[in-house]
């Protein structure tokens, strides 16, 4: 036990509840963190941890309970965003909310307000001045005048951290982190905890939220496990374990299935025909990009920030055109011209990253999103068959394990997690031979993540072809049999066996960024 | 690996559904209800009882209101895929004109004539398409130029003045003939927006141009060729803009230099109040042609009662206003969970 910490309380959340319609989001939920401390917040998707966050923010308004700041109480139906500001308050939401286009300088005078002469005219000295001081003491290396967007991913989440601060940087604030490194690669989420790490030394209280459960670790002294909207551990001044969290979030011990090695790793590369085959591809970043998948074959991809992942994965799904190079599935060879529906139509299926802006049809309802792959097999020339449409729907929403109120509610009700596992059913029920995934997992919770690798198994072991793009190195050791490393458009490296590890895979994506001196 | 299912709690209880559905179904009814009201209160207002209910104004109000209903049938095809079509009111307009040139003018039979005019509004909605989908081009101010381009081509060919002569009798007959008490014009609208309700609700066409107006990107991603699916669209209205300006000359016997914004304005106030009706949020057949009856028969009403002028067009902002912020506060009540 280390007690070096004050019990002073800093927030103090207690019997808050919410609901949305039916859904209860948040039911007799509590949250005590302790000034000076980094205390993490973590439950899985759909647990009410971004309800909490959200109510703690006056985003929404909550039904019940109590909301304590330092020795000040309000009833929990009367904050609001100002009461929360006033207190001390201040947030950083995973969209940082920074103007790219603009320069430092102004993205801080923009939150606080621009030091002006007496005829209003902006006093362009001062700011610099009052932003060098403030850049100086988040050490954060940065020109006031270069423009936000040519920081490093690390720097524009500190720009970000030091903007909310800026007024008050004492350790009364309470700065609160949604996911701030759920976008980040590896190297640079090193940076921005080492920031974070340093600014808690200095006696900042920080509530953290992420998924990544060795970050949370290496940061956090305190944990509060919400699960189904309620508290159901608070550990403090000890020290977890990742399986105990992990087991706290879902409620059950989890057999470390997805970190063990997947049990095909040894098959012989001859087991299934070439599903895909792709010669010397060059498409936007790519230039020169060779790879071959196998039926029954899971094979990864990474790399970092702009190496050309993604737009593999949408070159081979005909969502890009390429430039030149071959494209050859299950043996019929392309030509480049063909579209997205005339690959899909020759069995390819694609998960988009941006579950968000890319997947999500919001507004329409789970049968519509899970259906709308494959409208013409419900379609007679009645109509559309829609008890024959609802049916499948709602066998491939219990197969697939998507927690929703019903096929005919709405998208946007569910959680992150469920959504995604919605999405992948919108193509498996097409029976693809090729199935392409951008970051499957990305901002999905432990029990949804486990869902989703057992779906890529089984359709793997029913003969598709996988090609994953990921950035989570766990991820990619716990399902792929072999991992391609992309730099700067071409495939450096090849991992498998025993060497498809994390360690490995961090060695040989930051090979070169190593030795050219770690520019962006 | 288990097979287990977590043991989750129930994120929901039967009342809080129970609740849940009655808000939608009075959602879905509200404009229905408040247009069986309307027409209640004024068969028993003293002022406009007497006529209100007569089979003649009864008659003479739906064949008025068919040419705005086909324009607002005509627009919320591309509203559903997320476009506006500014140019459906000029569109019609300049059938009306065109038919009327072509007959009075150039002596050609009604066939001909109403072929052509098809025609035409079929290649004005694709050029609207092939502007907004090709060229990217923002369809709001396309379709608004285009609308300003065809009310100037209208003004040209007619020099400001009516066309009254050498329009085809049995045009006019046909609009002025009713069967069963229901004037012909009116079968018109209901073949159209049934036609309109299959393909909008009962085909993959239809429910992928909902997709394309929820999210281009991803309707895009699950194999949709929006852009096609757009530009078809845009023909569509354009072709049953240009029916709905044939039918006006049918029910007015001339063609006047108008530029068609009198018939926008209002199908636009339907077709908007149709998409808080039927299924709220989204622009649908159904709730249209309630949205034009709704509008019509407080108008018709409002005049028989004795109001001024000015009331109609009050009347009618005013219940756009009160729907769509209705239906925005029960959208918002539906809220959204993590």
């Amino acid at each position: 036990m280390t007690n070096t910490h004050s019990e002073e309380v800093a927030v103090r959340l207690t019997g808050i509840r919410k609901s949305f319609g039916p859904t209860k989001a948040l039911d007799d939920a509590e949250l005590v963190l302790r000034r000076g401390t980094v205390h993490a917040l973590l439950g899985g998707n759909g647990s009410g941890k971004s309800t909490a966050l959200k109510i703690l923010a006056g985003v929404h308004e909550a039904d019940a309970g109590v909301i304590q700041v330092g020795r000040e109480q309000w009833p929990a139906r009367t904050w609001s965003a100002a009461a929360g500001s006033g207190a001390g308050l201040r947030f950083v939401h995973q969209d940082l909310g920074l103007f790219d286009a603009l320069s430092v300088a102004e993205n801080f005078a923009l939150d606080a307000g621009y030091p002006t002469t007496a005829v209003r005219s902006v006093r362009w000295k001062e700011l610099e001045r009052r932003v060098v001081s403030l850049l100086d003491r988040f050490e954060i290396a940065a020109d006031p005048r270069q423009p936000v967007g040519s920081l490093r991913p690390a720097q524009r989440t500190m720009v970000a951290i030091a903007r909310a601060l800026q007024d008050d940087d004492s350790t009364r604030a309470v700065l609160v982190l949604d996911e701030p490194t759920a976008t980040l690669p590896a190297h640079e989420s090193e940076v921005l905890l080492g920031a974070i790490r340093r600014r808690a030394e200095l006696g900042q209280t920080v509530l953290l939220v992420s998924h990544r459960m060795q970050e949370v670790l290496s940061v956090a002294q305190d944990f509060t496990v919400f699960r189904d909207g309620r508290t159901v551990a608070t550990l403090s001044g000890e020290n977890p374990t990742e399986d105990r969290l992990v087991a706290l979030m879902t409620g059950r011990e989890l057999e470390r299935a997805p970190q063990e090695p997947a049990a095909t790793t040894a098959a012989p590369p001859a087991a299934g025909s070439v599903s895909l085959q792709v010669e010397n591809l060059v498409s936007g970043p790519l230039r020169g990009v060779t790879l071959a998948v196998r039926q029954g074959e899971i094979v990864g991809v990474t790399g970092l920030v702009g190496s050309g992942r993604s737009s593999l994965l949408k070159t081979v799904f005909g969502a890009h055109r390429p430039e030149s190079g071959t494209i050859t599935l299950s043996g019929r060879s392309q030509s480049g011209a063909e579209d997205v529906k005339a690959r899909m139509a020759q069995g390819v299926a694609y998960v988009a990253e941006d579950r968000v802006a890319e997947s999500s049809l919001m507004e329409l309802t789970v049968r519509e999103n899970i259906s709308v792959s494959r409208l013409r097999r419900f379609w007679r020339p009645r109509g559309m068959n829609a008890a024959e449409e609802r049916r499948s729907a709602a066998d491939l929403v219990r197969r697939h394990r998507v927690k929703t109120t019903g096929v005919d509610g709405v998208f946007s009700s569910l959680s992150g997690g469920n959504q995604q596992k919605a999405v992948l059913a919108r193509w498996l029920c097409r029976d693809p031979s090729l199935l392409l995934l951008d970051e499957p997992t990305q901002g999905v919770d432990v029990m949804s993540r486990r869902d989703i690798y057992d779906t890529i198994r089984q359709s793997v072991s029913a003969g598709c072809a996988v090609l994953v793009a990921s950035s989570d190195f766990a991820e990619l050791c716990a399902l792929c049999d072999r991992v391609l490393v992309l730099q700067d458009g071409v495939v450096t490296a090849e991992l498998s066996g025993t060497r498809l590890t994390p360690d490995h895979l961090t060695a040989a994506t930051q090979s070169s960024v190593l030795t050219t001196g770690d520019q962006p | 690996m288990s097979q287990q299912v977590a043991e989750e709690a129930p994120v929901t209880s039967p009342l809080d559904v129970r609740t849940v559905r009655v808000r939608s179904l009075v959602e879905s009814n509200a404009l229905l209800a408040l247009l069986v009201l309307v027409a209640v209160f004024f068969s028993v207002l003293p002022a406009s009882r007497d006529v209100f209910l007569s089979v003649d104004n009864l008659s003479v109000l739906l064949s008025t209101q068919a040419t705005v209903a086909l324009i607002a049938l005509a627009l919320i095809l591309p509203l559903v895929s997320g476009y506006f079509d500014f140019s459906v009111g000029a569109n019609a307009a300049v059938s009306t004109v065109l038919s009327a040139g072509l007959m009075s003018r150039l002596d050609l039979p009604l066939s001909v004539a109403c072929v052509v005019c098809v025609a035409v509004g079929a290649l004005i909605g694709l050029v609207n398409g092939a502007l907004v989908t090709r060229f990217r081009m923002n369809a709001f101010v396309t379709t608004l130029g285009m609308a300003t381009f065809l009310g100037g081509l209208i003004q040209w060919y007619t020099g400001g003045q009516t066309i009254l002569k050498g329009i085809s009798p049995d045009l006019i007959q046909f609009g002025a003939t009713s069967l069963a008490g229901i004037p012909l014009v009116a079968y018109i609208v209901v073949v159209v927006a049934a036609v309109l309700w299959y393909l909008l609700a009962q085909t993959p066409y239809g429910r992928a141009l909902y997709a394309i107006g929820v999210n281009p990107r991803a309707a895009r991603l699950v194999g949709i060729r929006s852009e096609r699916y757009v530009a078809v669209s845009f023909v569509m209205a354009g072709t049953i803009a240009s029916a709905a300006g044939i039918l006006q000359l049918a029910r007015t016997g001339s063609a006047t230099a108008d530029s068609g914004t009198s018939l926008l304005f209002p199908a636009l106030a339907a077709a908007f109040l149709g998409s808080t009706a039927v299924r709220p949020g989204f622009f649908n057949v159904v709730g249209t042609v309630i949205g034009v009856l709704f509008v019509s028969v407080a108008v018709s009403g409002l005049t028989l009662a004795g109001a001024e002028a000015w009331v109609s067009p009050v009347f009618n902002g005013a219940a756009l206003l009160t729907a769509v912020g209705f239906s925005t506060c029960l959208g918002r009540h539906r809220g959204q969970a993590t």
